[in-house]
C-alpha cells in the first residue's frame, strides 16, 4: 500500500456542487479519509449537469471518498452525523448557516461535540457582511470577480466562460488552508474556523489590475488574445471546422524560429515586421498573413512545425484532442472509472452502472502519490463507516434505515 | 531543522521556501508566504525578469515599480544569486541545507543541468520538498514544448470554451493560467510537509503539469468525457446561454448585469417585474412559463424583453432589488467595483500594504476569513533586499566573503 501524506486525518464533507467536492477529492487523494455525507432524498445537481452526463461526471468530483447516505434532517440521521463529528478532524460545508442551524449542525453546536475541530465554511458571496443572506449561482458569481471584463474584445459583451472558474479557485485554495490549519493544530493545539467565498477567490485573481487601478487610475483593457508587449500573439484558424492554433512569439529568437517554421516568406523581412515594435504596430496585417499560412495546415501541423523551431504554439485543444492525446496518455492523466446513471427518486444502489473516465491528478508526488482511489456511489460506504468507524450495532443500523434516517 | 510553530495569527509555520519560479508557479510562493511561510525569492543579480513586466507604478519602468511583481511577491524576501556561476550554485546548495521547500518552473532538465536537480538536493537535505511546475509536466512527448499564458490556455482547452460561438476561441484575461498549477503545487507541497513533519516521512519531489491543472479548472464541462460519450466537443456559448433563458450577461444602464433564471418560480417573479416596468404584456405569455429550458424556443423574443428591462436600471439596483424579489442578478464587476464593494470590505479581504514606490495600497489577500489566522502584510521585496540578513546573519558569511561574491557577480 502506498504511503499517504495525510494519513490519520479524517474529514467530514457536507455539501454539493463543484468547489467543495473538489476540495474533498484533493484531500482524499492526498490520503485523508474523507467522509462525504449526503442523502438520496436530495441529490447533488451536478449529477445532472451537463444534462447528458447523468452521473458520468461525478467521479471527477467524488473519487477516493467514503460516501455515506444520512439524512441529517431526521433525528436519527442527526444523531449519527453528530457521532461522526466527534471522530473527525475537519468539517467542511457549503450550506448557509441558517440551514445548518435549522438542522442542528451549526458551528457552535459542532464545537461542543469536538472542541478542536477545524471548520471550513464555503460561501457564495460571503458569510458575514451585507450580502450574507443573498442567493447566488456560481456561474454568475464568477462575473463579480472582475475577470469577465478582462476577457474578450473591447466593445463586445463580456466573454462568458463555459464553466465557473472561481469555483475551481475556491476548490483548490481550500485544501491548502485546511492542511495548514491541521499543521497549526498539531503544533499549538488550537483549531481554526475559516470562511471562504467563491466571490473572493475570483477577485483575488484580479490582483495586478487592482493595483494598476489604485496607482494609475486605469481600468483593465480588453485585448482579446493579444499582448501589449509582443506580436504575433493570437489564435489562428486552421483547416477543419473550428480548428485553431495559438501562437505567441515573445522575443527575437522566437521570431527567427517563427520565420524558419513558416518557410521564410518575403514579407517576414519587410520593415513592417522587422522589430518587436513594428510587429506590434502592424499586427492586423501580420495576423492576416499568418492566417493565410495556418489556413493551409491542420492545427496539429502548425503546432508541430512551430514548436520544432522553439516557438510557443499550441492547438486549441478540443475534447477529442484531450481524450486521444499521446502526451496525456503518457502522463496517465485520464483513467477509466465506473459511474452510475443518476435517477431521481431511486436510491443510488439501484442505479445502472456505466463506464466513464476521470482525470487522475495534475500533481505527481514521488513518495506519497495522489491516489486515484476507489469510486463509491452514494451510500456505498455505509457499512464501513457505520460499523467500523462508529461501531454501530446491526440492530441500530437496521432501525435507522427503516425510519429513513440512513437513506 | 527543528519545526517552528506559526507566528501569532499566521496559518503556516515559517517554512523556508526557495522560490525560483516563473509565471507558472509564482502564485504558489505568494500563497505560502501570505500565510506565514518564509519564502525567499532567488533572483539573478540583474533582477527577476518579472520585475520588467508591466503595468508599472506611474507607467515608469524600474525594478521595484512593476505592479505585477508587487502583487505576486507579497511577503517574500529577496536575495540575488547567480545560478549560472559555480559559486552561485554552491551558495544555493548551502541554502538548501537549511530550507524546507524549493519551487521552480524552469524548462524540464534545466535544474539537473546545473547540478541542482532533485537527487542532488536530496543528497544535501533528505527532508527537502521540491516542486516543479511546468507547462506540460516532466514527462511525455510534449514536455519540452515552449509555452506561456496564451499557449497554456490553448493547450488545456480552456480557450475552446471561452468566447462567442461564431468567433475565435478567447483567452481568459489577466494571466489566469498563473493560478491552477500554482494552487495544486501549494496543496501538494503542504501535503508533503505534513507527511514529512507529522507522519514520520521524508522529503519528496512533486511534478505539476500546468496543462493538466488547467483541465481540472473546467471539470464540469467534461471535455474528454463528452467526446467519449457523445462524440461531440464542448465549445463556446457566448455571453448568454441558448438553453437556459435568461442566463448570462445583459447590458444594464451603466454596464453589464448577469442574470440566471433557473426555477419556474423565478421566471414568474421576473416576468411580473418586467411587466410592471415595461407594461409589455407579451412577457406574461403562458408559453414562456416553466422550467429553465422551457423558454429555449423563444430565446430571441425573451432576450429582447429582458434587455429592454435591464437597460433601464443600474447593475447595482438590479442586484439588490433582484434579491428582494428572490431573483439572482449579479453585477459584472470591474476592479473599481471590487474596491468599492461593501461585502469585500466587511469580510477581511483587503489588506493595506505599504511599499516604498507606491505608498499603501489595498491588496486582495483574504482568500479566506478567519478569527484565528490572517495573511501577513509585508510588501514585495526590493531587489536583493535581504542579502545581508540571509547571507550574513543566516548563512554566516563574513563581510569579506560577501564582498568577494559581489565582485565575482555571484550575488
Amino acid at each position: 500500500m502506498n504511503k499517504k501524506a495525510l494519513q490519520g486525518v479524517r474529514i467530514l464533507e457536507l455539501g454539493p456542487y463543484v468547489a467543495l467536492p473538489l476540495t474533498g477529492r484533493i484531500l482524499a487523494s492526498l490520503g485523508a479519509e474523507v467522509i462525504k455525507v449526503e442523502t438520496n432524498k436530495v441529490l447533488d445537481e451536478m449529477a445532472f449537469i451537463p444534462a447528458w452526463s447523468r452521473g458520468a461526471g461525478q467521479p471527477d468530483f467524488q473519487r477516493a471518498k467514503k460516501r455515506v447516505s444520512i439524512d441529517v434532517r431526521t433525528p436519527g440521521g442527526l444523531e449519527v452525523f453528530r457521532e461522526l463529528v466527534k471522530v473527525s478532524d475537519v468539517f467542511m460545508t457549503n450550506f448557509r448557516r441558517n440551514i445548518l442551524d435549522r438542522w442542528g449542525v451549526d458551528f457552535p453546536a459542532l464545537r461542543e461535540l469536538r472542541p478542536d475541530i477545524i471548520l471550513m465554511w464555503q460561501t457564495g458571496l460571503g458569510g458575514i457582511g451585507p450580502y450574507y443572506t443573498y442567493k447566488s449561482y456560481g456561474i454568475l458569481v464568477q462575473h463579480m470577480g472582475g475577470v469577465s471584463l478582462m476577457t474578450g474584445d473591447e466593445g463586445e459583451p463580456p466573454s462568458a466562460i463555459n464553466t465557473s472558474y472561481s469555483d475551481y479557485h475556491t476548490g483548490v485554495f481550500q485544501p491548502s488552508a485546511i492542511i495548514g490549519a491541521l499543521m497549526r493544530r498539531r503544533m499549538t493545539g488550537e483549531p481554526a474556523t475559516m470562511e471562504s467565498s467563491i466571490f473572493k477567490s475570483g477577485a483575488v485573481t484580479a490582483g495586478p489590475a487592482i493595483l494598476d487601478y489604485q496607482v494609475n487610475g486605469r481600468l483593465p483593457q480588453r485585448i482579446a488574445n493579444r499582448s501589449t508587449a509582443t506580436a504575433p500573439h493570437g489564435a489562428y484558424q486552421c483547416q477543419g471546422i473550428d480548428r485553431w492554433c495559438a501562437i505567441a512569439v515573445e522575443n527575437e529568437e522566437q521570431w527567427e524560429g517563427f520565420k524558419r517554421a513558416i518557410g521564410n516568406p518575403d514579407w517576414c523581412d519587410e520593415p513592417d515586421f522587422s522589430t518587436a515594435e513594428s510587429r506590434l504596430a502592424n499586427q492586423d496585417r501580420l495576423d492576416a498573413l499568418i492566417g493565410e499560412w495556418t489556413a493551409t495546415l491542420t492545427a496539429d501541423e502548425a503546432m508541430t512545425r512551430l514548436q520544432a523551431e522553439g516557438v510557443p504554439a499550441s492547438i486549441v485543444s478540443q475534447g477529442d484532442d484531450l481524450y486521444a492525446s499521446e502526451h496525456l496518455k503518457a502522463r496517465d492523466f485520464y483513467r477509466p472509472t465506473p459511474s452510475y446513471i443518476a435517477e431521481r427518486g431511486t436510491p443510488a444502489w439501484e442505479w445502472e452502472h456505466r463506464d466513464s473516465i476521470a482525470w487522475n491528478t495534475p500533481a505527481k508526488l514521488s513518495e506519497t502519490p495522489m491516489e486515484f482511489g476507489n469510486y463509491s456511489n452514494v451510500g456505498e460506504d455505509n457499512d464501513y463507516v457505520f460499523r467500523e468507524i462508529l461501531g454501530m450495532p446491526d440492530s441500530q443500523i437496521e432501525s435507522l434505515k427503516e425510519d429513513g434516517s440512513l437513506y | 531543522m527543528p519545526l517552528q510553530t506559526p507566528e501569532d495569527g499566521r496559518l503556516l509555520p515559517p517554512y523556508r521556501v526557495l522560490d525560483l519560479s516563473g509565471p507558472e508557479a509564482v502564485f504558489c510562493g505568494k500563497l505560502l508566504a501570505d500565510y506565514g511561510a518564509d519564502v525567499v525569492r532567488i533572483e539573478p543579480p540583474g533582477g527577476d525578469p518579472s520585475r520588467a513586466r508591466g503595468p508599472f507604478a506611474g507607467d515608469e519602468e524600474g525594478p521595484d515599480r512593476s505592479l505585477y511583481f508587487l502583487f505576486y511577491n507579497t511577503n517574500k524576501r529577496s536575495i540575488t544569486l547567480d545560478l549560472e556561476s559555480d559559486r552561485g550554485c554552491e551558495l544555493f546548495r548551502r541554502l538548501v541545507a537549511q530550507s524546507d521547500v524549493v519551487v521552480e518552473s524552469y524548462s524540464v532538465g534545466h535544474m539537473d543541468s546545473i547540478g541542482l536537480g532533485y537527487e542532488a538536493l536530496k543528497a544535501i537535505n533528505p527532508g527537502i520538498v521540491m516542486a516543479s511546475v511546468t507547462p506540460f509536466g516532466q514527462t511525455g512527448p510534449w514536455k519540452d514544448y515552449k509555452s506561456n499564458d496564451l499557449i497554456a490556455l490553448a493547450a488545456s482547452g480552456f480557450m475552446q470554451i471561452t468566447g462567442e460561438p461564431d468567433g475565435p476561441p478567447m483567452r481568459q484575461g489577466n494571466d489566469q493560467s498563473h493560478f491552477a498549477g500554482a494552487q495544486f503545487a501549494a496543496a501538494s507541497i503542504l501535503g508533503a510537509l505534513y507527511y514529512r513533519d507529522f507522519n514520520d516521512g521524508e522529503g519528496q519531489y512533486i511534478d505539476v503539469s500546468l496543462q493538466e491543472a488547467l483541465i481540472t479548472y473546467y471539470t464540469d464541462a467534461h471535455p474528454a468525457l463528452a467526446h467519449m460519450m457523445l462524440g461531440e466537443n464542448v465549445t463556446r456559448v457566448g455571453a448568454t446561454s441558448t438553453l437556459v433563458i435568461p442566463l448570462g450577461a445583459y447590458p444594464s444602464a451603466d454596464g453589464w448585469i448577469s442574470a440566471g433564471i433557473i426555477t419556474p418560480r423565478e421566471w414568474d417573479n421576473l416576468s411580473e417585474w418586467i411587466y410592471e416596468v415595461t407594461g409589455n404584456e407579451e412577457v406574461l405569455n403562458e408559453a414562456y412559463k416553466g422550467g429553465n429550458q422551457d423558454r429555449a424556443p423563444y430565446n430571441d423574443i425573451i432576450t429582447a424583453l429582458v434587455i429592454d428591462f435591464t437597460t433601464r436600471y443600474t447593475s447595482e439596483y438590479l442586484f439588490h432589488e433582484g434579491q428582494r424579489r428572490n431573483l439572482v442578478f449579479i453585477p459584472v464587476n470591474t476592479v473599481s467595483d471590487l474596491l468599492a464593494d461593501p461585502q469585500l470590505d466587511a469580510s477581511n479581504f483587503w489588506f493595506g500594504i505599504d511599499h516604498p514606490e507606491t505608498g499603501t495600497l489595498q491588496y486582495p489577500q483574504g482568500v479566506f476569513d478567519s478569527e484565528e489566522v490572517s495573511p501577513a502584510t509585508n510588501p514585495a521585496p526590493t531587489l536583493g533586499q535581504h542579502n545581508e540578513a540571509i547571507y550574513a546573519s543566516e548563512l554566516g558569511l563574513t563581510s569579506s566573503e560577501l564582498d568577494e561574491l559581489r565582485e565575482d557577480g555571484a550575488i
